[in-house]
């Protein structure tokens, strides 16, 4: 289980500080974007029209949504070009 | 005071800026935390999966946004320094009924369904295509919660006090 566990490790450990630095610039995003919006765009876009103003920070928070899918699925894709070890087909094949 | 702007009529009024809030942060809380269970389950067995399943925790963050929003659209609304009819009370009162339940619902539904289906994609990961396809229509259940909210405020204005 070690063994098998050591590549892993170190692409976890490679991943892990990036993904850390991800996840709380999202989660800060996701606070700071949409009510941000609406207030600016209250202020500066739309003249004090509310209504519109919380269609911008609907529509900047679901932008902030679809951004995380995006990047999740694209981090998905490139360690996924690394050839398994054999190891890991030994352990599969028990 | 006349009986169409009574005193007690920004009772309500706060009443629905409360009710949008702590509802939808009630399902979104339920959402966070059934999914995180088997985002937690998924951990175990694929770390490198994790920034994958994090996905249904940040919809139910979205669904506590539209609470947010939707509150201080109808806070943005009350001004003590003008007419408050029990009208608009009312309205504002449904305003926020109706988001915060809807973003119950579609907290809920992202929560069961997050765990089920990030437990299912440690062992197929065709599940995730279908997974992202359900959550985002558990997902429009709180924008229509939301719409319903916006189009009721629109009409809170319009009326005045005798």
């Amino acid at each position: 289980m070690s063994e098998q566990a050591k590549p892993a490790n170190i692409t976890d450990q490679a991943a892990k500080g990036g993904v850390l630095t991800k996840l709380i610039l999202f989660s800060l995003s996701l606070g700071i974007i949409p009510i941000s919006s609406y207030f600016l765009s209250e202020r500066y876009v739309w003249n004090g029209n509310s209504n519109y103003a919380a269609i911008t920070a609907v529509f900047a928070a679901n932008v902030v949504l679809v951004t995380y899918i995006i990047l999740s699925i694209l981090e998905d894709k490139s360690p996924a070009s690394v050839p398994p070890d054999v190891p890991k087909d030994t352990k599969k094949k028990q | 005071m006349s009986e169409v702007c009574p005193a007690y009529a920004p009772f309500f009024g706060f009443a629905g800026v409360a009710a949008s809030m702590v509802f939808s942060t009630v399902g979104a809380a339920l959402g966070t935390s059934k999914a995180g269970i088997g985002i937690a389950g998924l951990g175990t067995f694929k770390p490198e999966l994790i920034m994958k399943s994090l996905i249904p925790v940040v919809m139910s963050g979205i669904i506590a946004v539209y609470g947010l929003v939707v509150s201080v659209l109808i806070a943005g609304g009350l001004d003590p320094s003008k007419d408050y009819t029990l009208f608009a009370g009312f309205i504002h009162l449904g305003a926020g009924l109706a988001c915060g339940f809807t973003g119950l619902a579609a907290g809920y539904a992202i929560g069961y369904v997050g765990d089920s289906c990030v437990r299912a994609y440690i062992y197929e990961s065709r599940v995730f295509v279908s997974m992202v396809l359900i959550l985002i229509f558990a997902e429009v259940l709180g924008l229509y919660g939301l719409i319903v909210a916006l189009i009721m405020n629109t009409k809170a204005t319009e009326a005045r006090c005798p």
